[in-house]
């Protein structure tokens, strides 16, 4: 691929670029869902294409091809300098990309057993296994298993002087529950609604799920979410399963801090934020418990990668420390604006999009309050809730409001009745304020999601979180009731 | 040509019957920010998606590779998952040949709307924000795509389509953004300047917001903000899929009133204002389907499996096979009333206008509530008129509630969104819960 490579990058010279850089990416893909007892599919594909970015007339320009075949680097390296001196007319901002080394490299994501390798008998059994054990609870009327995997290779070359190949293998598998009667469609998921749990990893993560082991509780508790009372209005203590922080954290800490969205880059689909760059290192976004990272080394997760799609390496880096604002998810061209160089997070979805700013691994740190049952017994009263089944968020990353599966109300330290389609709302930093505990090490974990969506066209980025349960204090919870 | 020869190497490495599904397409999109180009991209793509099927065994494979090699591979894949995938005992098998009625939905001004034509247009509407001191962002997009469809038991069609989008966020120093966007077949009817000047306007009268408390208000619904309800009650509840796991506000209650008489939700492929095909991705011809006709509660779409397992007639909104989400009605729109937008908002004595929703999600789908954001222009109504800006607002609301006490619906419509989007009115609803507000 060093051949091709090279010939886009010095057909983009020759048409007048300043800077240039080239993804060749090869993917596969395989998908297999189960509906109550029928196989609804069973799918693989594949992608192979390269994509040209590049700087002409001091504007960026960006065209890709499917082809690989005869002229195809000359044309789409043209292409992408004309599209480039277009953008070149309008606005007379010239682009200042923050520097970057130059790598001869390679990376792999970890991976024991290819699931590639495995068998789709072995595949459906675990599905079907699972599936046979939700429906054999009485009162379930819809139980879904689906697995996906995907298989990523991909090479990046520079006229910074890198070429840099990277392999990686993501896993994906999850069930969910459904009890459904006239008024009520009340769904139960594991380990995690929205496709389940998703790791850069092969088939042993699946297996290490055990979702045939699971089915029965999850499935169990749909069906008693029927008879259980709605969640009241009230405002107070809540208390959250690492699932739906790992989401809050995505929504009001990993997108308001992208650099993009900062400077406005993507006001008009998804938004800015209400943080501003000139917020760094003073603004107040939550209690002294609050540290999040942005982690692009943390093995097995989603966010992981040896390099992003501009040839900068992975890095951990603090967002937020000890409550203050610290750092920005950035890239070359967003840094120079904070007078940094970037932290590694530009990532393209597939071959055919450019790169934007994504998460990686943005997590909340473990905090001191021990395992879930210690806070929940260090809690007078509240609510608890887990696993998000709906989401929503204004466009300055402000006032959200997030709807989880199942709630328990806590009394005197102790989980008390069961609550069906519990939802919350607030605004960011007094939610962040109000964090008065998170549960520790032990209970911490890297939550896979797998659905991030941002930009035009819409990108979907693969990112992670880790997190621990953790506790709110005065939370308006049983919105709209 | 190419999804015949695929359905000729599928069945020859060994299907009992095979479909191929080919999409070719060529698309770019400008966008803006901050009064500048900054990001401007173009792609082309063809691909091929084969389902095998052996007895009721079903297999899928798909490859954008060109070539035999690659195509026979991908063929040879889809049979080897269908040889070993379990039997679907109510799988139809695919579906027979119909006649399809095809529209010509390519303007070669879209064709022809090149980097230079996208970066005038985008130059023309920052410049509406630019001399105001506001900036902008958005973006001009085009797209060409083709989809042919073939399958061994002799369906055989093809259609290109065109699309082209504008949009508009236009943006004050006081807190003020206004919003304004173009969606069509013809790139060249994006009056650039024009649609910038309208965001750059609503951004002026939108500065200094207020705040309003939460509680119920009339509302006059813009019809973007229209356009995501109307998707959400599509695509969640307009599917027999849906309707049939009891997941759907039409379950249980077709023939039923379940909203005000106003309102009626088609979705119409035939339409002269449709955007897409007019077959679906089995090559079945879309039919028109009312979701709900005058206040009562139709029929869902099918595809051939749904069509099949409840007895209905095949509409034709099958997505591309493997399908787990069912079938969707992706030509989507609210039929018109009477009324003016003026004489909608002249007709609140104290509500709220919402020129476009944000990050809008279902809570639950059987009552269709909703929650989101307004955004880019809301506006208190008083005795008649908008008065101030507004904070964006919280809703928490079923839509099945709110459409439930209409006002009134406009004679005017407009297309939002590209294919898969909604043609949609300007609307007053006399109830609307807002549960909250923004910083």
């Amino acid at each position: 691929m060093r051949g091709f490579t090279a010939e886009v990058l010095d057909a983009a010279a020759r048409a007048g670029a300043s800077y240039a850089d080239v993804r060749v990416t090869d993917t596969t893909s395989q998908k297999i869902s189960v509906r109550n007892g029928v196989v609804e599919g069973v799918e693989s594909s594949a992608s192979f294409g390269f994509g040209v970015r590049v700087i002409a007339d001091g504007a960026w320009g960006f065209a890709a091809s499917a082809d690989l075949d005869g002229d195809a680097a000359e044309r789409v390296a043209r292409q992408a300098v004309a599209i480039a001196k277009a953008s070149a007319t309008v606005g007379g901002h010239r682009v200042c990309l923050a520097d970057v080394g130059a790598f001869d490299d390679t990376w792999s994501g970890a991976c024991e057993i290819d699931p590639f390798a495995v068998s789709l008998e072995d595949k459906l059994a675990v599905l079907l296994e699972a599936d046979a054990a939700m429906r054999a609870v009485s009162g379930i009327a819809l139980a879904t298993s689906d697995l996906g995997l995907l298989r990523v290779f991909k090479v990046f070359a520079s006229s910074v002087g890198s070429y840099i190949e990277q392999r990686w293998t993501e896993s994906r598998a999850g069930i969910c529950a459904y009890a459904i009667d006239d008024g009520d469609v009340l769904p139960r998921s594991y380990p995690n609604s929205h496709g389940g749990g998703c790791y850069q990893a092969g088939w042993e993560s699946i297996v290490a799920l055990d979702l045939p082991g699971n089915a029965t509780r999850i499935a169990e508790q749909a069906v008693a979410l029927l008879t259980a009372p709605e969640c009241p209005s009230a405002t107070t203590t809540l208390v959250i399963d690492g699932g739906q922080i790992a989401l809050q954290v995505h929504e009001s800490i990993g997108h308001p801090t992208e650099l993009d969205r900062v400077l406005g880059d993507e006001a008009a689909f998804a938004g800015t934020s209400w943080v501003a760059a000139s917020d760094l290192d003073t603004l107040r976004y939550g209690s002294d418990l609050v540290n999040v990272t942005a982690d692009a080394t943390v093995p097995g997760s989603l966010g992981s990668f040896g390099y992003d799609d501009e040839g900068v390496p992975a890095q951990r880096d603090h967002l937020v420390r000890a409550g203050v604002l610290t750092g920005f998810l950035g890239s070359r061209e967003s840094a120079v604006s904070i007078g940094r160089s970037s932290n590694g997070c530009m990532r393209a979805d597939g071959w055919n999009r450019t790169p934007l700013i994504r998460m990686t691994t943005v997590s909340l740190e473990p905090g001191s309050a021990g395992s879930l049952e210690e806070l929940i017994a260090d809690t007078d009263e509240g609510l608890y809730i887990e696993t998000n089944n709906s989401w929503s968020i204004d466009d300055k990353r402000l006032n959200f409001q997030f709807a989880c599966e199942i709630g328990w109300e806590i009394r005197g330290g102790k989980l008390g009745r069961m609550v069906k389609r519990p939802n919350y709302t607030g605004i960011t930093p007094k939610f962040w304020a109000g964090c008065d505990a998170i549960c520790s090490t032990e209970a911490w974990q890297v939550w896979g999601l797998d659905n991030c969506g941002k930009g035009e066209p819409m990108q979907v980025a693969h990112v992670a979180h880790g997190a621990a349960p953790a506790r709110f204090r005065d939370v308006e919870v049983g919105v709209g009731r | 040509m190419l999804a015949q020869r695929a359905v000729e190497i599928a069945t020859a490495a060994g299907a009992g019957s095979a479909e191929a599904l080919v999409v070719a397409s060529s698309s770019a999109l400008t966008r803006f920010a901050n009064n500048r180009i900054h990001q401007n991209v173009a792609w082309t793509d063809a691909g091929v998606s084969i389902r095998a099927v052996i007895g009721g065994k079903v297999g899928v494979a798909s490859t954008n590779r060109s070539g035999d090699e690659a195509l026979t591979q991908c063929c040879a894949a889809a049979v080897e998952a269908a040889r070993h995938a379990p039997e679907d005992p109510e799988f139809p098998g695919l579906p027979a040949p119909r006649d399809v009625t095809y529209a010509d939905r390519v303007s070669p001004g879209t064709v022809s709307y090149d980097a230079a034509a996208r970066a005038e247009a985008a130059g023309a509407i920052v410049e509406q924000s630019a001399v105001r001191g506001l900036t902008a962002a958005g973006g001009v997009s085009v797209s060409e795509q083709s989809v042919a469809v073939a399958n061994s038991l002799g369906v055989d069609v093809a259609m290109a389509s065109t699309s082209a989008r504008s949009t508009v966020l236009s943006m004050g120093p006081d807190e003020g953004n206004g919003w304004a966007s173009f969606s069509g077949r013809d790139a060249t009817e994006l009056a650039a300047s024009s649609l910038g000047d309208q965001a750059a306007t609503l951004a002026q009268r939108s500065a200094c917001p207020r705040d309003l408390a939460p509680g119920d208000y009339a509302v006059v619904l813009a019809p973007d903000a229209v356009a995501d309800i109307v998707q959400f009650l599509g695509w969640y509840g307009g599917s027999a899929k849906s309707v049939e796991e009891g997941r759907s506000f039409l379950t249980g209650h077709a023939g039923e009133r379940i909203m005000s008489d106003a309102i009626t939700i088609i979705d119409d492929a035939l339409a002269p204002w449709a955007l897409g095909l007019t077959f679906d991705f089995e090559g079945m011809p879309k039919t028109r389907v009312a979701l709900v006709e005058g206040g009562v509660a139709g029929h869902p779409c099918t595809d051939s499996y749904w069509a099949a397992r409840t007895g209905r007639a095949n509409t034709g909104h099958a997505l591309p096979a493997p399908n787990s989400f069912g079938p969707i009605p992706i030509d989507l729109a609210m039929e018109p009333g009477e009324s003016t937008p003026d004489e909608l908002i002249a007709s609140v004595q104290r509500g709220v206008y919402v020129t476009r929703f944000h990050y809008v999600n279902i809570e639950d789908p059987l009552r269709a509530t909703l929650t989101g954001m307004t955004r880019d222009g809301t506006f208190l109504i008083e005795d008649g008129r908008l008065t101030f800006p507004l904070r964006n607002l919280r809703f928490t609301q079923s839509a099945i509630d709110a459409l439930s006490h209409v006002g009134g619906v406009s004679a005017e419509r407009k297309m939002v969104g590209e294919e898969g989007g909604a043609l949609a009115p300007y609307l007053l609803l006399e109830k609307f819960a807002f549960t909250g507000q923004t910083r």
